[in-house]
């Protein structure tokens, strides 16, 4: 189904203070059958300004103007290269740029398509909750993907936030303080629900997990 | 991932293995489950989706990495090809889609929205959620025209909330410097600036309510005003401006009509209920928020004061600036050392004299800040009441700008003196050090407001002046804008010449940090003045917007040329919660303390005004009620005035309601939290026993590896098919005796 024309259906859907998945009700309200009464595209108003979904969709087009084409009716197999969305000015000096490339992309790569753009905004938006954030947020501190963030991955994650300062002594140290911190089973690695509970004790990683757009 | 897949079938092996092995495996999966319903139920979100259908959701559909991977994988494939699977995998996923059908179509795009997989996925899965339930609503006849009607509606009502929602988003103030402030300086220095405008928009409200229900009627009736304009108005308050719509004692006490058969406008009641209505609704709000805020940050505070886990995973993604980043990096660093090498001394014993030496130096430091705000609490009072004396004998007009300039320089010093103690005290944690300076400049500048507060009513309402309400409007208009003329000066000057020394001298000072709770504790000081002052000046509320306004654009230039980010950790959103407390606590209820004593106690004067003649002001409301009883129709609103809201017993069996359902809410918090105990030791119990099953496990292979090798060759085949399997087993078994044995050299509680 055209992503960019549903896309424009709603305008004036909201950015920051609104969450990103509205975007996914215009997509997935487009795709219902018309006899509910769905509204056909033409005679909805447009609001004033530029709305989440123009705006995403521009940015992602300002990443590979050669490359995105301006109409996604056609239902093109797109894939910006990871080289140009971490060049982003949002994403271009986060330590975790690559990780989260390689999180939102279809195969792990790290190239996204227009879907993965807008799942990876929707869900570092200001409203997403925190069960999805600390889902993602799991799924990119766990560097090797195997559904649990062992101490390799919390070496990594912690290199990665500290560029280098601590030596490889203190980074152990770390790993085991964390470990001993918050595993709560016991069996040497952080689960999915180890890390929800270390999120629930830190009410500000709503407001950290957040890029603006 | 083969990993999860292998997994899964070891549970399902486990499982038909004879139960006296697995002796804790329903109790397993019961605690699993009720840890994730006790965890819904703790955790909600900030923007709360509102109702319990949005609770039932989540629990239906919490999902959990490990089996939904396979179902992804279905849902990534056509949606028509989709059969009913009877395998493991799929009955998670049928079961998610059986919940999601009798949902209404609202709540299950929410619940939608809320699952972690792609868009593709979402799509595929509202398709076939939608492809079932049409199957299954063939057979159920069309709706009546009601409901369709109510579904018509409700939907058009949901389209405008969206687009009014959206539109106030659009025309939110500042969007693009709240961006770059973020970019640059982090959540925390942003907390401030969110809560400037959080504070103005209350001032908007309250301006918006007050200039339509009392500014502008009495526009309508305005009187010549005879005195002369000086540009000196503008700071003392007085001359010209005490006959405008400014002060309480230009306001008409007439009902005003327009034409001799025009609506009539009782200008009494408009002033009193207007004010009442403005405080309530601040009330409310304020209220609510502080609810919101305390529900979001203090869950459990008393598992989890320091650790370094949180530092590791909230890093703050909204840093942008590629030397905001660095420096962050580098106090991550920083701040990991001290709480590493922290770990290493707590070990270290504190001895009797050392003690004895921190205590007496905290009680000293109390004994100081405490004896300091009383001393300039005194010294403002004799300041205030000495005041009049004083003007009589200097008549320049410029004279009555003495006692807010001193108020203005305790508030300027005061603060500045408290922040150094810290070189003689020494706190536990630095966090206790941040909230023991909060608390020493709260009760400076409530005490300080207190004693104003004092002075005002039992001194200038009852000397028998003439306009006694015009003159305290005055006087709190001088002490803000004053406030506002030293904070421009702090920054102009202050903040400039600081990152002179610190850069151009070869000292290592460096950029200052931007002190987060001093300036909060200015703005609420500020707020707390407006709420005061609003019922003797009515535009009040106007003259704080357009302060705050500029304060914004300053504090924010300032910010980007003579600060640095700020290098420690700063918990925001507990330091957010502490300040919407403080507004709502001392400051709030102090304010409604003063007007109701005012509204109660005091006589207004009898010469200006809209009470003017009246013993107290309250009585504009009795001839009002007595008015309302002699109409029929009206006996019902006389009724609650006079048993409701105006009798004693009634507020008495109300608060012994409030306070049963505190105690009782009290004992249920009390009982989830040793309930929650109980989960975490059996999540650690069941932690116990899946390493004790791993190992058992290993044991059963080795003995059938033994077995098989001395049988065929083809039989090799499969033990090297099942080596990987047995390898990484063997490595997770090593593993947990390792955490095992480090368990058991240092002991936890």
């Amino acid at each position: 189904m055209p992503v960019l024309g549903c896309v424009c259906l709603r305008p004036g859907l909201r950015v920051d203070d609104s969450w990103g998945p509205r975007v996914l009700w215009c997509v997935v309200s487009r795709c219902r059958s018309e006899p509910e009464g769905h509204v056909p595209p033409t005679t909805l108003p447009a609001l004033p300004g530029v709305s989440l979904p123009h705006r995403l969709f521009y940015r992602y087009q300002d990443l590979a103007p050669q490359l995105v084409p301006l109409s996604y009716t056609s239902r093109p197999d797109v894939k910006v290269p990871y080289e140009l969305i971490g060049s982003m000015p949002e994403l271009k000096d986060n330590p975790f740029r690559q990780r989260i490339a390689r999180v939102f992309s279809d195969d792990g790569d790290g190239h996204m398509t227009l879907d993965n753009f807008l799942d990876m905004f929707s869900v570092m938006s200001e409203m997403a909750p925190r069960d999805l954030k600390a889902y993602y947020a799991f799924k990119i501190y766990d560097f090797n993907d195997d559904g649990y963030i062992c101490v390799w991955d919390l070496g990594q994650t912690v290199t990665k936030l500290t560029r280098g300062e601590l030596s490889a002594e203190e980074v152990s140290l770390v790993c085991e303080k964390v470990l001993d911190e918050a595993d709560g089973d016991h069996d040497g690695r952080l689960s999915l629900e180890d890390f929800q509970n270390v999120i629930l004790r830190a009410p500000d990683f709503l407001s950290t997990f957040h890029i603006r757009i | 991932m083969p990993s999860d897949d292998q997994l899964n079938e070891i549970i399902i092996e486990v499982e038909n293995v004879p139960s006296r092995v697995v002796p804790e495996k329903t109790l397993v999966n019961s605690s699993f489950s009720m840890v994730s319903s006790i965890s819904d139920i703790d955790v909600t979100d900030s923007q709360s989706f509102g109702n319990s259908n949005a609770k039932k959701s989540t629990q239906l559909l919490r999902f959990s990495s490990s089996l939904n991977e396979s179902f992804s994988q279905t849902l990534r494939r056509s949606p028509g090809s989709v059969g009913i699977d009877t395998s493991h995998e799929n009955i998670q996923g049928q079961k998610l889609i059986a919940s999601l059908i009798p949902m209404t179509s609202r709540d299950r795009i929410k619940a939608i929205r809320n699952q972690p997989r792609t868009m593709e996925e979402k799509r595929n899965l509202k398709k076939m959620v939608d492809k079932e339930k049409s199957k299954q609503s063939r057979h159920i006849l069309e709706l009546n025209c009601c409901a369709q009607c109510l579904n018509s509606f409700s939907r058009a009502y949901r389209r405008s909330k969206n687009s009014l929602s959206e539109l106030l988003n659009y025309i939110s103030l500042w969007q693009k410097t709240f961006k770059v402030i973020g970019g640059k300086f982090g959540t925390s220095v942003l907390s401030y600036f969110n809560f400037l405008r959080w504070l103005l928009k209350f001032n908007i409200f309250s301006f918006i309510v007050t200039f339509s229900f009392i500014v502008i009627p009495e526009l309508t009736v305005l009187e010549k005003n005879t005195l002369q304009f000086t540009g000196l108005e503008f700071f003392t308050g007085a001359g010209y401006f005490r006959d405008t719509v400014m002060y309480y004692g230009f306001y008409t006490n007439s009902t005003i009509r327009h034409g001799s058969s025009g609506p009539p406008y009782n200008m009494q009641l408009a002033y009193i209920f207007t004010t009442a209505a403005c405080l309530i609704i601040c009330f409310f709000s304020l209220l609510f928020s502080m609810a919101r805020y305390f529900r979001n940050n203090f869950i459990n505070p008393h598992i989890y004061s320091r650790g370094i886990t949180k530092l590791i995973f909230c890093w703050d993604f909204t840093v942008t600036h590629e030397r905001a980043v660095r420096l962050k990096q580098k106090n991550l660093s920083t701040e990991i050392r001290e709480n590493l090498s922290e770990i290493r001394q707590e070990n270290v014993k504190v001895t009797l004299n050392q003690r004895l030496i921190h205590v007496s130096a905290h009680l000293a430091a109390w004994v100081v800040s405490t004896g300091v705000a009383v001393a300039c609490c005194v010294a403002v009072y004799y300041l205030a009441e000495n005041n009049s004396e004083f003007l009589k004998n200097h008549q320049n007009p410029g004279a009555v700008l003495l006692l807010p300039f001193v108020v203005s320089c305790i508030n300027l010093a005061v603060p500045r003196l408290y922040s150094l103690f810290r070189l003689v005290e020494q706190h536990a944690t630095p966090r206790r050090e941040v909230y023991i300076l909060l608390i020493r400049n709260v009760f400076l500048k409530i005490s300080i407001i207190g004693i104003l507060c004092y002075y005002w009513l039992n001194i200038v309402a009852q000397a028998g002046e003439e306009c006694w309400e015009t003159l305290i409007g005055q006087e709190i208009y001088r002490l803000l804008l004053m406030d506002f003329v030293f904070s421009l000066a702090d920054s102009f000057l202050g903040e400039f010449l600081r990152r002179l020394i610190g850069t151009q001298f070869p000292t290592s000072l460096g950029l200052q940090e931007f002190d987060i709770a001093r300036n909060v504790l200015e703005l609420i000081y500020a707020q707390t003045l407006v709420w005061i002052g609003t019922f003797f000046c009515p535009l009040l509320p106007f003259i704080q917007m357009i302060t705050l306004f500029i304060m914004f654009y300053v504090k924010n230039i300032s910010l980007m040329m003579n600060f640095q980010p700020p290098s420690k950790a700063w918990r925001a959103s507990q330091m957010m919660t502490f300040f919407i407390f403080l507004l709502f606590f001392p400051s709030f209820t102090g304010v409604l303390c003063t007007l109701a004593i005012t509204i109660w106690r005091l006589q207004p004067s009898a010469d200006c005004g809209p009470f003017r003649g009246l013993p107290f002001f309250t009585h504009s409301v009795h001839s009002w009620i007595d008015a309302l009883s002699q109409r029929p129709s009206y006996l019902w609103v006389v009724w609650i005035c006079r048993n409701l809201i105006g009798s004693v017993h009634f507020f008495f069996i109300l608060t012994l309601l409030v306070l049963i359902i505190t105690y009782l809410y009290w004992q249920i918090t009390e009982g989830r939290k040793v309930m929650i105990r109980l989960l975490h030791e059996q999540i650690i119990n069941e932690g116990k026993d899946k390493m004790f099953l791993i190992e058992k496990l290993t044991k059963l292979q080795d003995m059938e590896k033994r077995a098989n090798t001395s049988s065929f060759t083809v039989e090799r085949r499969d033990v090297e098919q099942t080596s990987p399997l047995h390898v990484r087993e063997h490595g997770a078994a090593h593993d947990l005796r390792f955490r095992r044995s480090v368990q058991e050299e240092h002991p936890k509680v």
